[in-house]
């Protein structure tokens, strides 16, 4: 704080004031709050005008399709209810989502706000996607497979704040259980969208080009334009685009497994699969469309991938060594 | 197809109070004195013209001024915060673009001009006033051309929300930690053992502010004669006074009311895609 300001009032203001912060969050922090600006943004998205008609509910109605009877009857049951109830649900819903994202970002509460957006996001993911059309042979890497929102309750695990002895893993991703354990989910999260990537509905020659061309309306002009471009490109090559896909992210899922360097290239590959599936496979998660109820899985993968993004040789932490001798677990989630 | 009106008054409601305490900011900054602390009276400015301009797009019947003056008000507000931000620039390189003091005024600023600027006609509706009320009394929704940019600024909001809450949080970490270590008996003046807590003035004043600092700028320091009130000759009560004027002033107040306008203001800007 400078002399002239310390004179003029008890409180760091202006510049000095952000002098006064100190060092700024670690890795996972970052990570952290990248979910908790998601969660905040799915709240807002929630709050939309569609989701407060019984035209919602109907929405969530339709994801029973194709489920096994075991999982499609709650929905059916959970669907009627928000049919009914419109506002008093789906307020109840946003401002759920909402408090998430804040609960996250206010780092006294994050610990019980992740594991209460786990609870939240399987719930979700059952009653509001039903399951992501995994079991109802629907999913795709490129509509949001395994469904969107699971990827918020994996994104809690691999951030959960851990032990402070555990700052010195190799990727922040490992932290919370350790190298095995996160490697094995890396390779089941991309393996599996390797495998959705060629199921039977997805590799016909016109797949790929339906679901792109498709998104196209309701779109801005520049957007609706990468559609139909990438749709054109697609047309009638639906399989060979498949099994590129599905290649690339076996070899994705596999980068983990590498040393050093060649898991930062699965890393960068990942993001910027991730990248292209959100922008061209989803439209930014048909937010500018309307009605869209969250952002989709592309964000949430890049998240994910950059979690396991390798920490700097020798230190095997991104996170300082002297924060290391804290105890970062009490009270911080930093 | 409508937001319910009870959601958009309680958006409202939080706008008016932001409003009203930035106000009370301003008011207890007293920045037309020479010295005294003004030195973020544009920040305290810029959330009492944004609570009161939000809080009537949200609900109409709190219309205040046509788009127009806003627009104009807003322009000259992105415009100060742009100067800000350019003068941030300068002094600790690029990276205040993004963490800079002054960044997330410009982006509130900005958003702001742009909801006023990029409107278009409600849906639904014919000739209804731009803005005067989002859900508007018949029913319609204002949109915005450009969609594009209002993701950009709702996706920038909703980053600058969470990174202030998390440091304002920090911070209350940081103050307890330091509450805690001044905490332990310190001696008077008068060599008598006091606590400084709350139940001091002088200990619970400083400790309240976070800084260790107590108004006017002395230091709480053990045995600081000055730090006393009764020995600067201040009346009892003017402690409690300018305690809560201290209070009013804290960075965090001005802070929180950042955090609910970004958040508003994101909620606007998704409605009106």
């Amino acid at each position: 704080m400078s002399a002239s300001t310390t004179a003029a009032t008890p409180w760091p203001r202006g510049a000095d004031a952000v002098a006064a912060q100190g060092a700024g969050p670690d890795a996972r922090r970052w990570l952290q709050l990248g979910l908790a600006a998601i969660w905040l943004l799915d709240g807002v998205l929630q709050y939309q005008s569609f989701m407060f008609t019984k035209a919602f509910g109907q929405m969530l109605a339709g994801t029973a399709a194709g489920n096994p009877a075991v999982i499609a009857d709650p929905i059916t049951w959970a669907a009627g209810i928000v049919e009914h109830h419109p506002v008093s649900t789906n307020a109840s819903f946003a401002t759920i989502q909402l408090l998430l994202g804040l609960g996250i970002a206010w780092r006294p509460a994050a610990r019980t706000a992740l594991a209460a957006s786990v609870a939240w996001s399987v719930a979700v993911w059952w009653f509001g996607e039903g399951l992501g059309g995994v079991l109802s042979g629907g999913a795709s890497p490129v509509n949001g497979a395994p469904g969107a929102v699971v990827l918020y309750a994996l994104l809690a695990v691999l951030l959960w704040p851990a032990a402070a002895d555990a700052v010195r893993a190799p990727f922040v991703a490992a932290r919370p259980a350790g190298v095995p354990a996160a490697r094995a989910l890396w390779v089941v999260l991309w393996g599996s969208l390797a495998y959705f990537a060629v199921t039977a509905a997805n590799r016909t020659a016109q797949g790929l080009h339906d679901m792109v061309a498709g998104m196209a309306s309701g779109e801005p002009g520049w957007l609706s334009g990468v559609d139909r471009g990438a749709a054109s490109v697609l047309a009638h090559h639906g399989l060979a685009a498949s099994a590129a896909l599905a290649v690339l992210l076996a070899v994705i899922a596999a980068g983990v497994l590498l040393p050093g360097p060649a898991r930062r290239c699965a890393v960068v590959l990942a993001v910027i699969v991730s990248l292209l599936i959100w922008v061209v496979g989803q439209d930014l998660g048909e937010i500018l469309a309307g009605g869209a109820t969250d952002v989709n899985s592309g964000p949430l993968l890049i998240l994910i991938a950059l979690a396991y993004w390798p920490a700097r040789a020798g230190t095997g932490s991104p996170v300082p060594v002297a924060a290391a001798g804290s105890r970062s677990d009490e009270g911080s989630v930093a | 197809m409508t937001v319910p009106a009870w959601l958009l008054d309680i958006f409202a409601a939080i706008m008016l109070a932001v409003a009203a305490v930035s106000a009370l900011r301003l008011a207890a900054a007293r920045p037309w004195q020479r010295g005294g602390p003004g030195a973020d009276a544009d920040i305290d400015l810029a959330h009492l013209l944004m609570g009161i301009a939000m809080a009537g797009m949200l609900t109409a019947s709190l219309t205040t001024l046509p788009d127009g003056a806003w627009e104009a008000v807003f322009a000259v507000t992105t415009a100060w915060f742009a100067w800000r931000v350019a003068r941030d620039v300068r002094g600790r390189g690029a990276s205040a673009l993004a963490g800079g003091h002054h960044a997330p005024h410009l982006v509130h600023s900005a958003a702001m001009l742009y909801m006023f600027g990029a409107v278009a006609a409600p849906m639904g509706t014919v000739a209804e006033p731009a803005m005067a009320g989002m859900g508007g009394a018949a029913g319609g929704m204002s949109t915005l051309r450009f969609p594009t940019i209002a993701l950009v600024f709702a996706l920038l909001l909703a980053g600058y929300a969470v990174w202030d809450l998390d440091q304002v949080a920090s911070r209350i970490q940081r103050t307890g930690e330091r509450r805690s270590t001044r905490s332990g008996l310190r001696l008077s003046d008068a060599g008598v053992p006091a606590l400084a807590g709350p139940g001091n003035p002088v200990g619970g004043l400083a400790a309240a502010t976070g800084t260790g600092m107590l108004p006017g700028g002395h230091a709480a320091a053990p045995g600081d004669s000055a730090a006393v009130p009764d020995d600067s000759g201040a009346r009892p009560g003017q402690a409690g006074v300018a305690g809560i004027r201290d209070r009013v002033l804290a960075p965090d107040v001005a802070t929180g009311c950042r955090i609910a306008m970004g958040v508003t203001m994101a909620f606007m800007l998704v409605l009106m895609i």
